[in-house]
């Protein structure tokens, strides 16, 4: 029975992750302006890709970056006030990682000094 | 400090070489902290760059010299209070009735001054602080199990 609901709810996440897949594949404008990027054609020729501006969210952000974040730099911008939240998973990481480091090489030393009085 | 019989790890050779060149790494790393927000790099990198250049310290100078001259327990409570200067900065936004990490803080120098971008800035700046205490601690921590055991010995008792 477990295995059952398991299965079953596994299915459903499944069948809802397809759906939101094709919604958004045939509702959903790949950029904001509407114009689609066709990766086969910038694959063959990507000379003919135009760089000049920007689009999609990237064009919001340098558009408006410095309205609202006063910030020269845009990566600063985005790594410390678009995605705040991300930097300080980021950093908790390492927080972590650091901390866990921390008692694994400990307790190895400790049973190193064991080994040696033995 | 031995590698094998009769061969020294630290020579004078690589003792001048770390003396040299120390000074420039943790210029070079504090400039890419410092500069974070107006120009490439930011807190993470330079903080990586300033922890890594401790270990010409260990190159030069052996274990012991290296842990008398950084005390690791101090490292890491400084880690743990960068940490926490960056989730207050970020909170700034929450306290001004703005968005958590929004920069609030806008009137503070010209555009594309060093201090310019308000807690955008400081932000860096505290990113930076928890790196370079995290990694140096870390590296230390690695330089200790790596250290021989008579070195070790000495440590302890002090």
């Amino acid at each position: 029975m477990k295995r059952f609901i398991a299965l079953f709810s596994v299915l459903v996440l499944l069948a809802a992750g397809v759906t939101a897949m094709r919604y958004d594949y045939e509702n959903v404008a790949i950029t904001y302006d509407g114009s689609d990027t066709k990766v086969e054609n910038l694959y063959n020729d990507p000379y003919k890709y135009t760089t000049s501006d920007a689009d999609g969210v990237a064009s919001i952000i340098v558009k408006t970056n410095l309205d609202k974040t006063h910030a020269a730099n845009n990566v600063a911008a985005i790594v410390f006030d678009y995605r705040g939240f991300d930097t300080i998973g980021e950093s908790f990481i390492l927080l972590a990682a650091i901390a866990g480091s921390f008692t694994i090489l400990r307790v190895s030393k400790k049973g190193k000094e064991d080994d040696h009085e033995a | 400090m031995k590698l094998k019989d009769g061969i020294k790890e630290t020579n004078v050779v690589v003792k001048s070489g770390a003396d040299m060149i120390l000074p420039f790494a943790l210029v070079f790393g504090l400039y890419v902290i410092l500069f974070g927000t107006v120009s490439p790099g930011g807190g993470f990198q330079g903080g990586v760059m300033v922890a890594s250049a401790c270990l010409l310290l260990y190159l030069g100078y052996g274990y012991k010299a290296t842990a008398n001259m950084i005390n690791r327990e101090v490292l890491e409570v400084n880690e743990a209070l960068g940490a926490i200067i960056y989730v207050l900065l970020a909170a700034c936004g929450l306290f001004m009735g703005a968005r958590f990490c929004q920069n609030v803080f806008t009137d503070i120098g010209k555009v594309g001054d060093l201090i310019s971008a308000g807690t955008v800035t400081f932000m860096s700046f505290a990113v930076g602080y928890k790196v370079l205490t995290g990694v140096g601690f870390l590296l230390l921590l690695m330089l200790y199990l790596l250290g021989d055991d008579d070195e070790e010995e000495e440590v302890e008792e002090e």
